[in-house]
C-alpha cells in the first residue's frame, strides 16, 4: 500500500505515533522503519524526525533495520526461562542459522528475544508476527516453520 | 501580580511571590541550593535530583525545582543528610560519566563535584563504568560536537530546543543508562538543527561543545569578555564576546537582558570569524592608471577633500551625494549626514533603508505617523494572534521568530501570508499563499469580510480614526468590489481561508501584524502596507498593549540610521527638513549659518544612481554599502559608477563596488567599536570595543570627521562616542533622554523624551503621531502588477534572504560555519514546472530577464507556486540584482525586487 493511504487511515495527532508507525513497518516488505517511512511520519504529525527516531529507539517492537517477512519473538521473561526457553533459543538459532538479532539469508525470519507474551501457562512461547505460540518444549520446529512462506 | 507569601530557608525569612519555583527563589536570595538540570529559561525537569530539600510537613526529599512556594512552607536546604543525598547522587552520576576536562568550556557539574570533594576519585563510591557503555561522540555538525559520555542526560538542550528556541530538533534515543541526545536520525549534520547553538549554552557538562575555535580557547587565558551588539539583523542580539589573544573566540547570548534573553542564531553565535579576516581592509587605497596602491591616510584624505571641493565648487552642491551605512552606529551615520548636509551641503544622502522598508515607512508614517514598529520584540510571544505577511521571520529575524512560536506553543494564533513557502508555515493556524503582487487585493478581501460579519470596532474607529465613520464608510465602499469569490480570483487564495484568517485576525483580543520585504518591495509597496493599516484600524488592532504594526528591520542598525537622520527627507529624530523654523534648530546645534543648510529635498537611493547615470551627480561618497549587489537593475548601477567623476568607498572589506572607486578606505568592524545601534524594536543598545582594528583602519566617525576638516569644515570635537551620543539626542526628541550611562546594562525603546523616561514599550497608546493625533484610513485598489509572465518570460522571479547569510554576505561568506551551512546559489521552481519543461534537479540554468541574466543551479521545490521562481540574493556570482527591475513604487521610491519576468534554459 502507498505510505499516503496509511496515513489516511489515522488523524495527523501525536497520540496515533504508534499506530502510524506500525501501520508504516507493517507495510514495509523487509519488516522495519526506513528513514523514508520515519521523514513521512514527522511531516505528517509536524514533528521533528528525532522525536520519531527517538521513539522508534525506545521501543524493541520497532526495527531501523531491515528484518525478514517473519518476526519470530521467543519469550525470554523468567516463566519462559524457567521453562527452559533459552533451550527454544538454541534449537531456533540452529534450526535457522542465525543468531538472535539476524535474518536468515532467504529474508524470511529474523530471530528475536521478548518480554513476557502473557502465555505463562503455555510457557515456554513464542510469536511469530501476530501468532501466538506456546508449549514449545518439545516441538517439530520444522513444521511450524513450513506455515510460514 | 500574585500576592507574596513568607517563606523560611534554613530559617532565613524570605517573601517571595505565591507560586514562585522554591529553587529560583532560594536561588534570587543568595541561597545556592545545588542543581544541574534547572535553569531558569526553562520549565522545571527534576531530572538530576540535586536540588533536593526537606519542607516541613512533607514526607521524604522533595525537588526544590518542582515545587511552587506557599504561604508559611519552611524548607531545609542544607543538613548532613540532604548534603549526603547530593553527594551520593553525584558520586552516582560521576559512575557513568567521562570526567575528562580540556579547560574550553564552563562545565557546572565539574564544580559541583568539586564541590562535594568527589574531585579525587578515593571519595568516589562507584568505579567508573563510562568506557564500557561505549558512548558515541557525534561530531558531525559544522557548529557542535555531542559527546555522550559526558552528558548527564538533564534535558537542558532539548528544552531549550523546545522552548526557548521552538525548533524540537532534539530527543533521546535508546533508554535508560545507554539513552542519549540525538539530532535528526542520529546524524546532527543530516538533521534539521540550524546550528543556533541554545543547546551548547545551556549544557551544564561538556556534552555539548562549540566547534569553532575549540582547539584555541582556553578559559583561564581569556583576556576579557565583552558585551556588545550583534553586528547581523535587527533583532538587536545582546552578546558576550570572548577574546583571547586580542582575537574573538567566543560569541555567547547574555541572560537576562532583552531583546534576547540568552537567545542567540547561528550568525549571532558563530558569525564573528570575518572580524580576523586576512581580507579585512587595512591600508587607505588610491586607484593609480587603473590599480589600487596602497596609501598613507593623509594622502587619501587629501587626495578625497581635493576632488569633493572641486566637484562642489565646479558643478554645485548638489553634484555630490552619500550612501551611509545601516551596518555603521548611529554616530557615524549622524556624523555622516552631519557631513553631506553641512561639508557636501545637500540633502543626497539615502541608504539601503530605501530598499528595504521605504514603501512601509511612507505608508506608515502617513497613516499613523511613525515608520517604527509600534510594540516590543517579547510581545510577538503573548500577543494574541500574529499575523505575519511578506515575511520569513525565521530565516531574517531568527531570535524575533522564537518569541513568535512561544506564543505558538502558548496557544496563540499564527497567520502566515506568503507566496512562497517559509519555515514559519510548520507552525500556522493559517498559510495564506496568494499570487505574487496580488497582497492588496488578499487584504481588501478580508477587510470586506470584516465589515459583513460587523467584526469592526466601531469604538475605535470613531475616537482614533480621522473623519470616524466617515472614513470607513468610504473603505466600505472601495472593498464591496472585493468579494469572496473575485479575491480568490484574484489571489487564487480559497475563500474560506480569506474568511477564517479574517476572522481570526479581527476576533483576537490583541492581534500583531509583522510585515516584510515581500510586501514591502513591490511597485505597489506603499498600497500594500496601507491595506494592512486599514485592516488594522477598523479592528482597533493597534493602540493598546500587544497590538500594532511590526516591520521588522533587516540590518543591525537600520533603524538607528534613519533615526539620526541618513535620509534625504528628515533630520535626526523624523524632523521634516522643507520646515525653516526645523533647519534653524538644526543649525543652531550645529553652529553653522542656517542659510547654508539646503531645504531642497535630496534625492533617494535609487534615484542617486540615476543621477549618476545622467551625469548630474558627480561625487559620491559610500560608506558601509555595497550597491553593485544591493541595488536593483545592477548593470544600469554599473553604468552609473562607472560615470561618477570621484567615488570613495569606506568598508572593512573589498566588495563588489569597490573595483569603481578611486579612493578605498578601511574601516572598524563593530567588534572594534564603541558606539550604540537601534534593533527593530526602537531599542537604543550599546556596541562595546572587544578587539583592536587590523591595520591602519580607522572608526568611521574619525575618518568622516577628517575629510570634513581637510575640505575646511569642523563638524565638532568629539572626543568619545558617547560625546556624539549627547548630541544626537539634542538633536532627535525622540531620544533626548538617552544617554550611555542610561544603556549600560539594558537598552531603552524611544520615544524617551526626558531624562527620568523609562522608555516606550508601545507606540500609540494615547494617540498617533500625525498632525491632527488620529490615524488615517487610506483605501487603495488592487492595481494588476505591470510585470507580467509573458511567452517570452514565462516565470515570474521572488526574491529573498536566507538564515546563513546576510545582505550582501561580505561579512557572513568569510565564517568556516555560515559557509558549511550554505555556500552555493540557487533558484527554486516549483516540481510541476521542473518536469513541464524538461529540467532536471541541480543542473545548471540560465536565468534572463529583460535586464540582464545569470547562471546558477535548479532546485525543485514544492516551496515555490507553479510559474513561479525564487532565489536567495546574497550570492555576488549569481547576482540575483542583474535580473530585477528598476521601476519604483511611485510614493516611496523603492525597487520591485520581488516580481520580475524570467526565463530559464539549460546550458
Amino acid at each position: 500500500m502507498e505510505r499516503s493511504e496509511i496515513l489516511k487511515q489515522f488523524e495527523p495527532a501525536n497520540e496515533n505515533m504508534l499506530n502510524i508507525l506500525h501501520a508504516l513497518q507493517n507495510n514495509n516488505s523487509q519488516n522495519y522503519l526506513s528513514e523514508e517511512d520515519i521523514k513521512i511520519a514527522a511531516n505528517y504529525l509536524n514533528t521533528t524526525y528525532s522525536h520519531i527516531y527517538g521513539v522508534v529507539t525506545y521501543y524493541t517492537m520497532f526495527s531501523l533495520k531491515p528484518r525478514g517477512k517473519y518476526i519470530i519473538r521467543v519469550c525470554n521473561s523468567p516463566v519462559c526461562n524457567m521453562e527452559n526457553s533459552t533451550k527454544v533459543i538454541e534449537e531456533i538459532k540452529r534450526f535457522l542459522s542465525i543468531e538472535v538479532g539476524e535474518t536468515t539469508d532467504d529474508k524470511r525470519f529474523t530471530l528475536e528475544l521478548s518480554e513476557c507474551l502473557g502465555r505463562c501457562g503455555k510457557a515456554p512461547g513464542m510469536m511469530i508476527n501476530e501468532d501466538v505460540i506456546g508449549n514449545l518444549d518439545n516441538v517439530d520446529f520444522k513444521s511450524i516453520f513450513e506455515n510460514y512462506n | 501580580m500574585s500576592k507574596l507569601v513568607n517563606i523560611s530557608i534554613d530559617g532565613k525569612k524570605i517573601q517571595a511571590p505565591e507560586g514562585a519555583n522554591l529553587l529560583q527563589v532560594a536561588h534570587n536570595n543568595g541561597i545556592k541550593i545545588p542543581s544541574l538540570c534547572y535553569h531558569k529559561k526553562l520549565t522545571p525537569t527534576g531530572a538530576c535530583r540535586l536540588c533536593v530539600t526537606k519542607i516541613k510537613g512533607t514526607n521524604g526529599l522533595v525537588m526544590s525545582c518542582t515545587v511552587s512556594i506557599k504561604e508559611g512552607m519552611e524548607i531545609t536546604a542544607f543538613d548532613q543528610e540532604i548534603e549526603e543525598t547530593r553527594k551520593h547522587i553525584l558520586d552516582y552520576l560521576l559512575a557513568e560519566h567521562n570526567d575528562h576536562y580540556d579547560g574550553t568550556y564552563y562545565d557546572e557539574f565539574r564544580e559541583w563535584v568539586a564541590h562535594y570533594g568527589l574531585d579525587k576519585p578515593e571519595n568516589r563510591k562507584y568505579p567508573n563504568i563510562s568506557k564500557a557503555l561505549n558512548y558515541k561522540i557525534d561530531d558531525s555538525s559544522p557548529v557542535l560536537t555531542y559527546d555522550a559520555s559526558k552528558c548527564i542526560k538533564c534535558f537542558r538542550c532539548i528544552k531549550g530546543c523546545d522552548e526557548v528556541q521552538g525548533k524540537n530538533v532534539l530527543s533521546f534515543s535508546e533508554r535508560g543508562i545507554t539513552s542519549y541526545i540525538i539530532a535528526g536520525f542520529d546524524q546532527w549534520n543530516e538533521s534539521e538543527c540550524d546550528g543556533c547553538g541554545e543547546c551548547v549554552q545551556l549544557c551544564p557538562t561538556g556534552a555539548l561543545v562549540e566547534k569553532p575555535h575549540r582547539d584555541e580557547v582556553k578559559l583561564d587565558k581569556l583576556d576579557k569578555k565583552v558585551i556588545t551588539t550583534c553586528p547581523y539583523c535587527g533583532v538587536g542580539c545582546q552578546l558576550e564576546l570572548s577574546v583571547q589573544d586580542g582575537k574573538i573566540v567566543r560569541s555567547d547570548g547574555v541572560e537576562g537582558v532583552l531583546p534576547n534573553d540568552g537567545r542567540l542564531c547561528v550568525k549571532g553565535r558563530f558569525g564573528y570569524d570575518y572580524v580576523h579576516s586576512k581580507e579585512r581592509l587595512t591600508t587607505p587605497l588610491i586607484k593609480k592608471n587603473g590599480e589600487f596602491v596602497e596609501a598613507s591616510w593623509d594622502e587619501a584624505l587629501d587626495l578625497i577633500a581635493t576632488k569633493f571641493s572641486e566637484i562642489k565648487e565646479k558643478y554645485g552642491n548638489d553634484a555630490l551625494a552619500g550612501y551611509s551605512s545601516a551596518k555603521c552606529t548611529n554616530e557615524d551615520n549622524y556624523l555622516f549626514q552631519k557631513f553631506i548636509r553641512v561639508v557636501f551641503g545637500t540633502n543626497n544622502i539615502d541608504y539601503c533603508t530605501r530598499l528595504c522598508h521605504a514603501s512601509t515607512v511612507t505608508a506608515m508614517l502617513k497613516s499613523i505617523g511613525d515608520g517604527a514598529g509600534s510594540n516590543s520584540i517579547e510581545d510577538f510571544a503573548t500577543t494574541d494572534c500574529l499575523f505575519v505577511t511578506g515575511n520569513n521571520i525565521i530565516e531574517t529575524h531568527p531570535v524575533t521568530a522564537t518569541y513568535v512560536k512561544n506564543g505558538k506553543y502558548a496557544g496563540k494564533k499564527l497567520i502566515v501570508c506568503d507566496p512562497k513557502w517559509t519555515p514559519l508555515v510548520k507552525y500556522a493556524d493559517i498559510w495564506l499563499q496568494p499570487r505574487l503582487g496580488t497582497d492588496v487585493a488578499l487584504l481588501n478581501g478580508m477587510i470586506r469580510v470584516i465589515i459583513k460579519e460587523d467584526l469592526i470596532d466601531p469604538d475605535f474607529i470613531e475616537k482614533r480614526v480621522d473623519r470616524g465613520m466617515e472614513a470607513f464608510e468610504e473603505l466600505k465602499q472601495l472593498v464591496e468590489k472585493y468579494t469572496l469569490e473575485k479575491t480568490e480570483e484574484i489571489t487564487s487564495v480559497p475563500k474560506e481561508k480569506i474568511i477564517e484568517a479574517a476572522r481570526m485576525y479581527a476576533t483576537a483580543r490583541t492581534a500583531m501584524i509583522a510585515t516584510g520585504m515581500g510586501m514591502s518591495q513591490q511597485v505597489t509597496g506603499t498600497n500594500n502596507v496601507f491595506s494592512l493599516i486599514n485592516m488594522m484600524m477598523i479592528t482597533g488592532q493597534i493602540g493598546k498593549e500587544r497590538a500594532g504594526i511590526d516591520p521588522p528591520r533587516g540590518q543591525n542598525n537600520v533603524q538607528g540610521a534613519t533615526d539620526v537622520g541618513c535620509s534625504p527627507l528628515i533630520y535626526p529624530g523624523y524632523i521634516p527638513i522643507t520646515n525653516e523654523e526645523n533647519r534653524k534648530r538644526v543649525a543652531k546645534l550645529w553652529n553653522i549659518d542656517f542659510e547654508t543648510l539646503s531645504g531642497k529635498p535630496g534625492l533617494t537611493t535609487v534615484e542617486i544612481m540615476h543621477a549618476a547615470y545622467d551625469k548630474k551627480v558627480k561625487g559620491m561618497y559610500i560608506m558601509g554599502e555595497n550597491p553593485m549587489v544591493t541595488d536593483p537593475d545592477l548593470n544600469h548601477t554599473e553604468k552609473a559608477l562607472k560615470k561618477l567623476d570621484f567615488l570613495v568607498v569606506q568598508d572593512i572589506f573589498h566588495t563588489e563596488t569597490t573595483p569603481f572607486a578611486d579612493v578605498i578606505l578601511p574601516a572598524a568592524s563593530f567588534a572594534e567599536k564603541e558606539g550604540t545601534f537601534v534593533n527593530s524594536d526602537r531599542r537604543v543598545i550599546r556596541v562595546r570595543k572587544a578587539v583592536e582594528s587590523p591595520g591602519k583602519a580607522r572608526d568611521d566617525w574619525r575618518i568622516i570627521v577628517d575629510i570634513a576638516e581637510k575640505m575646511g569644515y569642523s563638524i565638532g570635537n568629539y572626543n568619545t562616542e558617547s560625546e556624539i551620543f549627547d548630541e544626537i539626542a539634542q538633536a532627535a526628541p525622540i531620544m533626548a533622554g538617552i544617554s550611555y550611562d542610561k544603556i549600560e546594562h539594558q537598552g531603552i525603546q524611544w520615544p524617551c523624551p526626558d531624562k527620568n523616561h523609562p522608555g516606550t514599550s508601545t507606540l500609540f497608546l494615547e494617540k498617533f503621531n500625525t498632525p491632527n493625533g488620529k490615524g488615517i484610513l487610506n483605501p487603495v485598489e488592487h492595481v494588476p502588477q505591470t510585470e507580467q509572465p509573458s511567452k517570452e518570460f514565462p516565470f515570474i522571479l521572488n526574491t529573498g534572504r536566507i538564515l546563513y547569510h546576510y545582505h550582501t554576505s561580505t561579512m557572513s561568506r568569510r565564517n568556516k560555519a555560515l559557509t558549511d551551512f550554505a555556500n552555493e546559489s540557487y533558484v527554486l521552481m516549483n516540481p510541476g514546472d521542473v518536469v513541464k519543461f524538461g529540467f532536471t534537479n541541480d543542473e545548471k540554468v540560465k536565468l534572463t530577464s529583460k535586464q540582464g541574466e545569470l547562471v546558477t543551479s535548479l532546485q525543485a521545490s514544492d516551496q515555490v507556486a507553479e510559474g513561479e521562481l525564487f532565489m536567495p540574493w546574497h550570492y555576488s556570482e549569481a547576482p540575483v540584482n542583474r535580473l530585477t527591475r528598476s521601476d519604483l513604487d511611485p510614493f516611496s521610491k523603492i525597487a520591485a525586487f520581488k516580481l520580475t519576468a524570467c526565463k530559464v534554459e539549460k546550458i
